[in-house]
């Protein structure tokens, strides 16, 4: 039973969508970031293939399991972080090409994210050290903040959609996009799209919110006890998550344009993913330093989230 | 077929872990000083790391106090290979002023291998950067090594 479609499934999880255009984006992304940022104070900064030295260099070094670590659970929550975030790109959009649709992508993806978060606080916590168990508390209370203006903000996109009902489907979201303009130039979604550009830092685990791997203070938290090719497979799902939420940003808010070519359209999707990247990771970096965990807790329940709440209210009142 | 691009890697990415041996502060500045905009050692690929489990290159400062000398021979002992050992000042090399104490137990060499040394009091900015320049390269032959 070896069908043309199941070869193209494997293309599209392996390769174009998903594992190897995701990684090699968010790799790209990430380093476009730290050259901005060098350039930001006056540096050169690292060539912008700096993060594929780092994560080949992490895979060349030797992996150390702590003699107090579960070891199955402590090799496994990276990997386990990798295939989940793999699969996402393939529900996102790239403009007018989808690889998989369904009903509910918006509720999937939420999902699939979570999994790429646990799988951090997973590992952290299997490794046994104190620093870890500050980080992996620092981390669920991250994960709680950005939650709740993140749904607030697709139930936004999805009510604005559906009109009278909700539609989560990604594929329906462009396709309306492609037919009455980007949400983005809806002025009842410009709230949603800044909640959402202030989640998406806190969900890579950007500067100001990047409480839980505070390499000062506690020493990375979850990362702490990681080194050699887990270490690289979580540096890779960093990356592959700020593709995925720029990518996500992207053709949630930006999904209406088409050039009618495969190629272009993907360059022009990388294109607003990096200018994304530029403007909520990068320039929020440069400008802020990190805030203490009550105080990131309290501007995403109520700033954030008042920004996401206003955009649901206006979609439900039809406008 | 990834066996060169990963040597390759290894000099491209040393990522630092800082050890303070009982150090005076100065020669601290001094390789803090290296990653400012005006030195930026960023460009080479050089990272402060938060931890030994993350590290390449373990910097050591300071005439290596009795107390601190147990703690030093434990961290490097956590950093994975491939990883140098570079001595920055004139203290972990030969205790300098601090030489006779009964609280300085000062050639670092007695207790860990060295690769690099970068002599002074303190040395400057550009002698750490080459110092860890030369330990990035190392860190290519030591990677090449690994696999014979």
């Amino acid at each position: 039973m070896f069908t043309t479609q199941t070869l193209w499934n494997f293309f599209y999880v392996l390769i174009f969508p998903g594992a190897l255009f995701t990684a090699v984006v968010g790799l790209f992304l990430a380093g476009i970031d730290r050259k901005v940022i060098a350039h930001m104070q006056h540096r050169i900064g690292p060539p912008i293939r700096q993060p594929m030295y780092d994560f080949f260099k992490l895979m060349g070094k030797e992996t150390i399991v702590p003699a107090r670590a579960n070891k199955i659970v402590f090799l496994g929550a990276p990997v386990v972080g990798f295939i989940s975030l793999a699969v996402i790109m393939l529900f996102i959009p790239i403009m007018g090409f989808t690889a998989f649709s369904g009903n509910a992508d918006l509720i999937v993806i939420l999902y699939l994210i979570t999994i790429g978060g646990v799988a951090l606080i997973v590992g952290g916590s299997s490794s046994g050290s104190p620093y870890a168990g500050i980080g992996i508390s620092r981390e669920m209370v991250t994960m709680m903040s950005y939650e709740l203006p993140f749904v607030l903000v697709l139930l936004a996109v999805a009510r604005k959609v559906g009109g009278d009902s909700l539609v989560f489907s990604m594929e329906a979201i462009a396709e309306w996009q492609a037919v009455n303009g980007s949400l983005a130039f809806h002025w009842s979604m410009i709230p949603a799209a800044l909640a959402m550009l202030l989640v998406i830092p806190a969900e890579v685990g950007m500067q100001p919110f990047d409480v839980a791997e505070a390499e000062t203070e506690i020493c990375e938290g979850p990362l702490i006890e990681y080194s050699g090719a887990a270490l690289g497979m979580f540096k890779l799902n960093t990356a592959m998550k700020m593709a995925i939420m720029t990518g996500l940003f992207t053709s949630l808010f930006f999904g209406g344009f088409r050039t009618g070519m495969m190629w272009s359209d993907v360059a022009l999707f990388v294109i607003i993913c990096m200018v994304v990247t530029l403007v909520c990771i990068t320039t929020i970096h440069a400008v802020t330093a990190r805030l203490k965990i009550e105080h990131l807790f309290k501007f995403f329940w109520t700033f954030v989230s008042g920004l996401a709440l206003a955009s649901l209210i206006l979609a439900w009142m039809g406008l | 077929m990834f066996k060169k691009l990963i040597d390759k890697s290894a000099a491209k990415s040393p990522w630092i872990y800082h050890i303070n041996t009982g150090s005076c502060n100065g020669c601290d500045i001094e390789l803090v000083a290296c990653l400012t905009p005006r030195y930026d050692a960023e460009r080479f690929g050089f990272k402060l790391a938060g931890t030994p489990r993350h590290a390449d290159i373990v910097v050591i400062s300071g005439p290596v106090t009795s107390q601190s000398k147990e703690r030093l021979i434990r961290t490097i002992a956590q950093v994975p290979e491939p990883k140098c050992v570079v001595t920055v000042g004139s203290c972990p090399q030969s205790g300098n002023v601090f030489k006779g104490s009964y609280s300085v137990e000062a050639p670092v060499e007695q207790y860990v291998h060295v690769d690099v040394a970068v002599a002074g009091c303190t040395p400057k900015p550009e002698a750490i950067m080459e110092g860890l320049y030369k330990a990035a390269l190392l860190l290519e032959k030591k990677r090449e090594a690994m696999h014979k």
